[in-house]
């Protein structure tokens, strides 16, 4: 038995080996490639070159009414709701960070059980309860015993109601982890400083827990951004959102390329979004190591 | 000395006097939240074709209705669980071994493609919805099963990553070293010490994964026919054009699924939340 061979067993093995991970990786990995990669460049493909190539799709974003309109609507739409969704959230996640891990399980599940149910069922839901003939309507009326009537729904309300009841559980998530990392002792510190529990919680909690505000501002206004059903089912025809003028661009319009531009266009915003999300945890980071 | 009762007293005072408020918002918040997967619950047990709240009636009209062949939503359901099953399959078949093969090599652009395998939990359904869309029409498959569970595939896979990824972390990667010192191979090592250790993340993973196949509308809604909808593309086009009380039943259907569904995931999370 010579070293050399030995040597080049032990290599053959390790070469071996790394065969054995990349066999692991290889299926899934090709399978995104083609299925996945391959139809996003399709979309960029399309959104310039449909028969001929140029940039006309993207111009008449530039310059179209229509456009503008739905830029602007899934711009203050995903802000709003984003805003809407973390106060909501940091409630019940406020809530649920000062429990006991036992109790903490058994509540979960009131913010679980909405974040899986069927988003068709909430519209529809929505509808039953906001409508013209809606539960909270007739309710008012027979209360107040006037023919009043709100309109909650088929309109920008509806379309925020619908949207943050979806988002909220996007929400409370990272503030949750956020507020459930924070040292207890710290607060003591401030109580045994004399510092009343509503300081405490302006100086001392709050500020700790704002990465987790910050990422969950950030992601349930992207999903937001990005939202369809809910726009479409609760939403009314000025509220048309990014996602909605590709489905008409495909399906009524015809016009492929339009609907690709308008979705790379979507998939940029989400882009500058999540890497703004990046960039400020990142500093956050080395704020904590300096 | 009397410093600490009262100490303690009056924190407990400003608690009371101050927290009340936000107590009772979260409440709200609470009420809010469940109260759109609740209230389809009694409406389903209405008779009157009109929705009613609460209904004037009770019985099983609607339930019948929902299971009248003719209404077609028996078909949909069954065909959004077939293909629930079929993606889920694809996706546990590639998903698995790809989290695996992460989490246990080092390898130059490892990062990129972990980015790349999870990026479907990015990008925004719609632009998904639209490129396997086009990318199905080119290859003149729209319509199939197969383009359906290929699509449902491309979505829930990055969700089994997450799952088993997080199960692999809690594995003792002592017995890989063990089963590799005995001469164990790599297959063998993933077959016989890890996909076995694995089983409880695996099988939430894959019910999770399965639960969002069944519920998916967007990429379905571009890419099934639409005289074969699956169940929720049915209801999407149902609440758009006519707002039938059948929905009621349906719903209520979905929402037990949810529930047994949201109670797995609290319990199954809550080991992670915890641990922070």
């Amino acid at each position: 038995m010579t070293t050399p061979l030995l040597r080049r067993d032990g290599r053959t093995r390790k070469m071996l080996n790394r065969l054995g991970f990349g066999s692991f990786l290889l299926p899934l990995t090709l399978f995104m490639l083609l299925v996945f990669c391959l139809p996003l460049i399709g979309v960029i493909r399309t959104s310039i070159c449909d028969g001929d190539c140029s940039l006309v799709a993207y111009s008449d974003f530039a310059t179209g009414k229509l456009f503008h309109r739905a830029l602007t609507n899934t711009l203050s739409i995903g802000f709003i709701t984003g805003l809407v969704s973390v106060t909501c959230g940091y409630f019940v996640a406020y809530h649920l960070s000062r429990m006991t891990a036992r109790r903490r399980r058994l509540f979960l599940v009131l913010v679980m059980l909405p974040f899986w149910t069927s988003i068709l069922v909430k519209s529809f839901a929505f509808t039953v309860i906001l409508g013209t003939d809606g539960i909270i309507n007739n309710a008012l009326q027979a209360v107040t015993g006037t023919d009043i009537v709100i309109p909650m729904i088929f309109n920008r309300a509806g379309v925020i109601i619908g949207m943050a009841h979806w988002l909220i559980p996007f929400a409370v998530f990272p503030i949750l982890s956020s507020l459930l990392s924070q040292d207890k002792a710290l607060r003591d510190a401030a109580e045994i400083m004399g510092a009343r529990p509503w300081d405490i919680f302006w100086k001392v909690t709050f500020p700790l827990s704002l990465p987790g505000v910050i990422a969950g501002g950030l992601m349930s206004s992207v999903i937001g951004m990005g939202s369809f059903v809910t726009p479409a089912l609760l939403g009314g025809r000025r509220d048309m959102m990014m996602a909605n003028l590709v489905d008409f661009y495909v399906r009524e319009a015809l016009d492929w390329r339009m609907a690709s531009a308008i979705a790379v266009i979507l998939v940029l915003i989400a882009l500058l979004i999540l890497s703004l999300a990046a960039w400020l945890r990142q500093r956050q980071e080395r704020g904590a190591v300096a | 000395m009397s410093t600490n009762p009262s100490s303690s007293g009056t924190p407990m005072r400003f608690l009371t006097r101050n927290l009340s408020l936000p107590v009772l918002v979260t409440w709200l918040i609470y009420v809010f939240l469940l109260v759109p997967s609740l209230v389809v619950i009694p409406i389903s047990f209405g008779t009157s074709n009109e929705l009613v709240f609460p209904p004037q009636d009770w019985g099983l009209d609607l339930y019948r209705r929902a299971l009248d062949p003719a209404e077609g939503w028996l078909s949909a359901a069954g065909r959004s669980t077939m293909l629930g099953i079929l993606a889920t399959a694809i996706a546990l078949l590639m998903g698995v071994p790809a989290a695996y093969g992460l989490s246990r090599s080092r390898f130059p652009g490892q990062k990129a493609l972990t980015f790349m395998l999870m990026s479907p939990i990015f990008a925004p359904t719609i632009v998904v919805a639209l490129a396997l869309y086009l990318y199905f029409a080119t290859l003149g498959m729209t319509g199939t099963m197969v383009a359906l569970a290929m699509s449902h595939a491309v979505v829930i896979t990055p969700f089994i990553l997450v799952t088993t990824l997080s199960g692999l972390k809690h594995l003792d990667r002592n017995i890989e070293n063990a089963a590799m010192v005995m001469g164990a191979t790599r297959l063998q090592i993933f077959f016989h010490v890890v996909l076995p250790a694995l089983k409880g993340s695996v099988l939430t993973g894959g019910l999770f994964a399965f639960l969002l196949s069944f519920d998916e509308v967007i990429v379905s809604w571009f890419i099934a026919r639409s005289d074969q909808p699956t169940l929720p593309v049915k209801m999407y086009s149902s609440i758009q054009w006519e707002i039938s009380p059948v929905l009621s039943a349906i719903s209520t259907f979905l929402v037990a699924i949810t529930v047994v569904g949201s109670v797995v995931a609290a319990f199954t999370s809550s080991a992670e939340t915890d641990g922070i």
